[in-house]
Parts: structure tokens; sequence; C-alpha cells
């Protein structure tokens, strides 16, 4: 006779994680999404399961290595102003090399540009393991992606030779610098100016800019600023701004090619509510006329260039807060299953030993309405990693269908995860009691991080409008009607799975519903475009609370089929605890589509009526 | 420098282990598998040889195709090529078997392998490979730098440590700190793909033992919170309960 025995007296590569579930990424990738169908394409042919695997697990290991022992010594030890240098935790050079060298900045790329042609989907998957370990640190790398794919797809020659291998490297710091001390969400209003030099394409810079994310830190040796800026002369509003390259330090032409300082300085460095350890930059540039940028592209076409990047960026803030709102869910869940307190209501014996929290149904409550809310947003966000890669490989038919629905729930994919987890880290907090309001545990931490994403990269009332004002009416509302196919679709499958049927009925009821709100809406549009937009943020949850559970029908129905054939124990709870997710949030978060429903269609319009005065 | 690093593939440490067909076989359901934690020490010290010395590292896995890949992932940290012998491992006499007969084919210089696997913890298997070698196997070590032909390590013994010199070729259990696990990086996943794979039938051993069954541990009992100055209570549980005194 043998005995099996598994020893766990280290800490091991793939040990349990208390911030994010694989297994719930293996769900979403391979049974939900089928992320393997991207490998017929040519652009990811080299790529299979493994290698999606091999890619999650190295993702892992460096957030539990070298990112979460990070987490709370990044929020306690802010980054400060040193003369003139904006200092981080030390733990960020060996961070941001890390990337560099493992490739993890350039992944995306093509084999020719040093990268390795790995899907968005799993890219994004691999981001959200590093940010739910440690958001803070996890964005000095992505930024760097962001603003080095800004200047490889519209920049010159000259600027991609001279400025991407260094970024990818992980060597310098790749940011974007929009926001100005009058113009924040307004960019029609920045007053950075350009100066044309004598050598084409470079300009001299000079105004400044705020809030700007890693925007001077010294674990790189350079930072590369993506600069919105408009040209004297040019035409006014947004049709006048220009993207430039600028560096905080430029290179000069010598033999050595050394770096001299390129007159942007460090104003200050913000002290914030959450995300400590990123530092938050305000800059001078110019400020002794000896700034210069390099323009990248065309002159005045600086927005619509921006704009690719903001879009990927958008549907990033909501894999951040989604990442956060997760680790701050199995912070709580760990708790609430090993907090013994009171008793159940139907079992106040005292001589009785307390109840787990777990058990109270008001907790399990909590728990529920933090997993239904980031386990459906995180499947949306996947989801929409998928159809960024449709957009790049496939053609025809797949390819519209997948820019346009990317193109349509972008706004959603952004907003709802932020406003939300805004929501479920307050209930992570709350099961913690007094104990998570204490720095003793980390879930404040998750509370306090996950209050910026509805505000950066757009507010929430930016995205209402973008979502109404514009995605809708685009194309002739083909997105919508791309989108209507889909739900349809999910909904005519999970009729025929037994247990199902009415949660399809109750999705198809709010999809109706949805409709009737926007053709409302959309009928007002012409004679009152304030009455339109007036309450553009309520028109998005209900968008987002419909989006999300279209999402857990899908999630359902794929459960509900597995869960039959699933033998092991832990795979029967997953698929069963997939099931209960999906039910609380038909229970207890669509059903405010009604209410919503009711808001948006009444005639009062109190918001627009009421005057400053009376407040 | 030739180096054979022999690799398991063991169930993830959390995974939930549960049995089947009466009790003969691991239910594989929903396990995850990883590269055996002290295999992955052998792994990264032997990549870290290369660097220095130069040469080649072959990784070995006596197991079937569903382990392949941990080879791959073995491949993607810097092993050059892999051999796996299919079949099942079904004891450290049949796995010693096996990996000695790929190494005498393979004329390596270095066989290194983790101190134990971390499924059926038998810890002898480098030991049987020394024997049927007829090369010197030592267990478990800690610490190791080549010279030349000579191997200088550390190895971990009761309440110290030996350092020991000994030529190549060699045999060693490694344990950590030994190096530092590797992580694979984006270009090592890539072209792990195209490394070679070499699978080979498995020689025949004769049958040491026949498997009857596994049994799991007995769960553990619920803790009991005694009041710190009762210890007239926590005697008692001690006597009737633990049954220590």
């Amino acid at each position: 006779m043998a005995l099996f025995c598994i020893t766990s007296i280290y800490k091991l590569p793939n040990m349990a994680h208390s911030f994010y579930s694989k297994r719930d990424l293996q769900f979403n990738l391979y049974e939900l999404l089928n992320a393997e169908q991207l490998t017929q394409y040519g652009y990811y042919q080299d790529h299979d399961r493994e290698s999606f695997e091999m890619i999650l697990d190295a993702a892992e290991q460096i957030s539990e290595k070298m990112l979460r022992p990070l987490l709370t010594e990044m929020d306690r030890q802010e980054p400060q102003l040193v003369d003139g240098k904006i200092r981080v935790h030390e733990g960020m050079k060996a961070i941001v090399k890390r990337f560099g060298e493992d490739g993890w900045i350039n992944a995306l790329f093509s084999y020719e540009e040093g990268g390795q042609q790995l899907p968005i989907t799993v890219q994004n998957a691999a981001a959200f393991i590093f940010q739910a370990a440690n958001y803070s640190a996890s964005v000095f790398p992505f930024l760097t992606t962001g603003a080095s794919n800004l200047i490889r797809t519209f920049g010159s020659k000259q600027l991609i030779d001279t400025y991407t291998p260094l970024m990818y490297s992980g060597a310098w710091q790749g940011t974007m610098a929009l926001t100005e001390p009058d113009a924040g969400s307004s960019l029609s209003d920045i007053s950075t100016s350009a100066e044309p030099t004598d050598e084409e394409g470079t300009y001299r810079i000079k105004g400044q800019k705020i809030y700007i994310s890693c925007g001077d830190h010294d674990a790189c040796e350079n930072v590369i600023h993506l600069m919105l800026a408009k040209i004297k002369g040019g035409p006014a509003g947004t049709k006048g701004i220009s993207l430039f390259v600028v560096p905080q330090k430029r290179l000069i032409v010598d033999a050595n090619q050394n770096l001299i300082d390129n007159d942007v300085q460090t104003a200050g460095v913000y002290h914030k509510m959450g995300y400590k350890g990123a530092p938050i930059a305000h800059l001078m540039v110019g400020s002794n006329d000896n700034c210069l940028g390099y323009l990248v592209g065309e002159p005045h076409k600086g927005l619509n260039y921006m704009f690719q990047m903001m879009n990927e960026a958008r549907v990033g803030v909501g894999t951040n807060a989604v990442a956060i709102g997760t680790a701050a869910y199995y912070a709580s869940l760990q708790y609430a299953k090993e907090r013994p307190q009171g008793r159940l209501i139907s079992d106040k014996d005292p001589s009785k030993p307390q109840s787990l929290i777990v058990r109270h149904a008001d907790v399990k409550r909590m728990l529920l309405f933090q997993k239904s809310i980031v386990e459906g947003a995180l499947s949306l966000l996947l989801q929409c990693g998928l159809w960024s890669d449709l957009a790049h490989v496939a053609e025809g038919e797949t390819k519209e269908r997948a820019e346009l629905l990317l193109d349509l729930l972008t706004p959603i994919a952004k907003s709802y995860p932020s406003e939300m987890c805004c929501q479920t880290t307050s209930a992570a907090v709350q099961i913690l009691g007094g104990a998570g309001y204490t720095t003793d545990f980390p879930v404040e931490q998750f509370y306090r991080e996950a209050r910026i994403h509805p505000i950066h990269e757009g507010t929430t009332g930016i995205h209402g409008l973008d979502l109404l004002g514009r995605k809708i009416v685009m194309k002739n509302g083909k997105a919508v009607q791309y989108l209507m196919q889909e739900m349809y679709q999910t909904i005519v499958a999970a009729r025929s799975v037994s247990g199902l049927e009415n949660k399809a009925n109750e999705l198809e009821e709010s999809v109706t519903t949805l409709s009737k709100t926007t053709a409302h809406l959309l009928s007002i549009a012409p004679q009152n475009t304030e009455l339109f937009l007036a309450d553009a943020t309520l028109y998005l949850e209900m968008f987002g609370i419909t989006t999300i559970a279209w999402q857990w029908l899908k999630q359902a129905t794929v459960a509900a089929q597995a869960l039959p054939n699933a033998t092991a124990e832990a795979e029967q709870n997953f698929y069963q605890g997939k099931l209960m997710a999906a039910r609380y949030f038909f229970e207890y978060e669509l059903v405010k589509v009604q209410s919503l429903a009711t808001r948006l269609l009444s005639h009062d319009h109190v918001t627009v009526e009421m005057q400053t005065a009376w407040f | 420098m030739k180096i054979l690093v022999c690799i398991t593939n063991v169930p993830d440490t959390t995974a939930k282990i549960a049995f089947i067909d009466n009790d003969t076989k691991l239910n594989k359901a929903g396990v995850q598998y990883i590269i055996g934690p002290y295999d992955d020490y052998a792994l990264a010290r032997a990549v870290e040889l290369k660097e220095q010395h130069g040469g080649s590292i072959t990784v070995l896995n006596v197991g079937e195709a569903d382990g392949e890949q941990q080879i791959r992932k073995a491949l993607a940290i810097g092993a050059d090529d892999a051999i796996r012998v299919n079949c099942e491992p079904s004891d450290s006499y049949f796995v010693a078997a096996q990996i000695a007969h790929c190494a005498k084919e393979g004329s390596y210089d270095l066989i290194l392998m983790g101190r134990e696997s971390i499924d059926f913890n038998s810890g002898v298997v480098h030991g049987l490979v020394g024997e049927m070698l007829n090369i010197p196997s030592f267990s478990p070590v800690m610490k190791l730098d080549i010279d030349g032909n000579t191997a200088k390590f550390a190895r971990e013994i009761e309440g110290g440590k030996e350092y020991l010199e000994a030529s190549l070729p060699l045999v060693l259990g490694c344990q950590e700190p030994i190096a530092e696990w590797k992580i694979p990086n984006m270009r090592g996943i890539m072209t792990a793909r195209t490394k070679p794979l070499n699978v080979v039938e498995p020689v025949a051993v004769p049958e040491a033992a026949t498997l009857e069954k596994y049994t799991l541990p007995a769960p553990k009992g619920a803790v009991k919170m005694i009041a710190a100055d009762d210890v007239e209570s926590l005697i008692a549980l001690l006597k009737s309960e633990a049954k220590v005194l």
C-alpha cells in the first residue's frame, strides 16, 4: 500500500492566490471565448494554449515575487520630490527592468520590432494579474507600451529608431501628457504651444501639464512624453491639437549620443488618495524656452492619434478597476472564511461556538455582489480584448463586427467596472468591519485605489455622453444592431439549457426596455440636445447592467453545460459558483434596469431646470 | 559541459487530491500541474552554469504526454532540448532505470534533479541513478560550482553543511538555495516550441512492487483554543485527545 502525500512546506510557484483566480481566467479564455481561435490567423499562428498558459504563469510568478510584496510598502512610502526629481520606491527599478528584459513592454508588437505578436486578449489577462497584485507598480511598464505604440504607429522612422528600443527595454519611461490646469475633460482648451524651429518636424514647446502618470521618476533613465500641444497659427479647438514626442532629456548629436536636459521641469508631485506608489507629476515645459518636441505624424491630427491610445487605455482602466475589485473580493472572502462572529439567526444558542461570518446571509450577499460584479466585468473586458485582436487580424464582416462592438462597448468596459468596483471594494471593507477600516488589512487600500478609475481616462460623465451622443448612432446604429444580435444569440442558446429559461427571458425583457429607452431618448435629440443628454450617465449605467447580464448569461450557459461532466469537487464548486453568481446578478442587479428606465422615460427634467442660485 | 536535468510533473501543492478506480488512480480532473519545485531549483542552477561555462542542457521527464507542458516550460527557461520517456512513472526504481538508460546514451557531465519529487517523495532516485551509472551521487545539494572537471558543492547534513569536491560526472539531488527559480521570458516561451523534444519508449524493468491502493492522510481536526492560564485543561486534552502525555 502506498501513501499519496503532498508536501506544502514552502512557497511554491503555483500556490493559492489571494488576489485573483487563475481558474476564472482559464474559464474565460478557453471555455467562454475560445481564445485559441486566434491562432488560426497568421499573425498569431506561433502561439497555442501552452504558450498562453506559460505567459500567464510567468505573469503570476513575477507578481508574487516582485509586485505583491511591495503592495503595502508602495502605499506607505509615497513618491517624493527631492531636488527637482521624483523618487519612487527603490524596488521599482528592478520591476521596470524585469518587464523590459522579459519582453512584456513590446510583447504585442511584431517580430520585426522585437515583439512576440502576443494576442491582446492574453496580454490583457496577464496585465490583470499584475494589476491585481499591485496596481501602482503595474502602471509603469504598460504606460510605456501605450506611448511606444503611438510612436511606432504614427511616428517617422527616425522617431521610431530613436525612442522605441530604449522604451521597450524599460530604460526609458513613456507617458501620455494631456491634462493642463485649465483643460481636463475639455482638451480643446489646452494652451501648451508648439513653435516651429528651423529643423523640420522639431518644435519649441511651452506650457504646463498636470496629473501626468509616471511623468518623472528615478526608476528609469529618461521619460518620453507623448504630449498634446497646439502649433501656433493652427485651427482653434480640438482641430488644432498636434502630438509631439517630448523627452525629459534629449539626445544631442555627437559621437556619444549624450543626453541633455530638455527643459521639462517637475514642479510637483501630487499626494493622492490611493494609487500612491505611482508618481503623478506636475510638469513645467519650456520655462527656459529650451524644450524641443518632435512632431508625431501630421500637424493637427494629435487628438485622433491620441485616441488610439486612449481607447486602449480605457479598456485598460476597466481592467485595472476589476483587478483591484478582484483583489478586494479575495481578501474579504478569506477573512469571512476565517472570522467567527455571532450566530446564525436560525440557531442563536449561546453555548455553541460562534459562526464563521461567511455563513451569514448578509455577508454572503456582499460576497456575491463582489463576485458577480468583478467576474461579470472581467468577462466583458476579455471579450473586448478578443474583439481588439479580431479587429487587428480578421477581415470582412468579422473585422467590422469586432471593430464596431469594441467601439460601442468601450465606454461600458471603462465605466461599469470603474463605478462598480468603488462599491465592491466598499463591500469588502464592510465585510471586515472595524478591521477593514484599519491599515492592518489591505482592503482599505483597495477601496482608495478603486476611486481613481471613474475619473481618469475620461470621467463617467464623459463616457455617458460618448455612448449616447456618438456610439449609439454611429454608422446608423449598426454597432447596436450587432450587439443586439450577439445578445439574442445568447438568449436563444440559454433557453435550451435547463434552469436558464427564466434568465433568458429576463435578459430579453431588459434588452427590450433598453431599446425602448434608447428610442425615446433619440426622439428627444433633434428638439433639445441638452435634455437628450442630461441623464446620459444613467443611460450608461442601464446599458452597462444589461451588458454585464448578457455576459453572465453566457457564463451561466457554459457553466450549466459543463457542470454535469465535472467530476472533481473543485470543478463542481467552480461551476456552481458561476451559476449562483449569475443568479445573484439577475436577482439583485438586472432588476435596476426597470427603475433606470422609469427615470430615463420621465418627462421631469429636474437637473436641467435646476438653477445655480437654488443650491 | 553537457547537463541533464530530470524534472517531474507533479500536482500543484494546493491541488485537492482525490482518487478514483477504487483508490488506485489519482483523479486528475481540475488538477494543475507544475515542475517539481526541487527539480526547478536544479534547472535554475543548470541554466546559470550554462551561462558561466557554456555547453548544453537536456531536460528529461519520465512521464506521459500530459507532462509536456512542464517540459516546454523547462525549455522556455533555458534548456536546449528535451527527452520524454513515454510511460507512467510507476516507482523510483523504474524511473531511475529510465533516467540511467537515457544518461548512458547522452554521456552527460552532470545529472541534476530535485532532492525528491513532491508527489511520492521517495528521495532515492538520484542515488539509484548514480548506482546504475556507477558514478557518485550526492543529495541534498544546496550550493554548486564547477571548476574545470571538478564540482565544488555544499550538502545539507544534520545540524549543518558539508563542503565537498568531486570529479565529474556526478548525479546531484538539489534543493534551495542552490539557485532562484527562473521565470521564463517572452522570447524563451516563444522559442520553446521550436526546440527538439524526443519521445522515447521506456526500457523494460523488472517490476519491484505493485500498487494496491492509495489513501489520504486523516483530516486535520479543528483547532481548540485554550486560555493561556488554563494549564489544567491543556494537560487534560494532551492526555485524553492528543494522547501525547
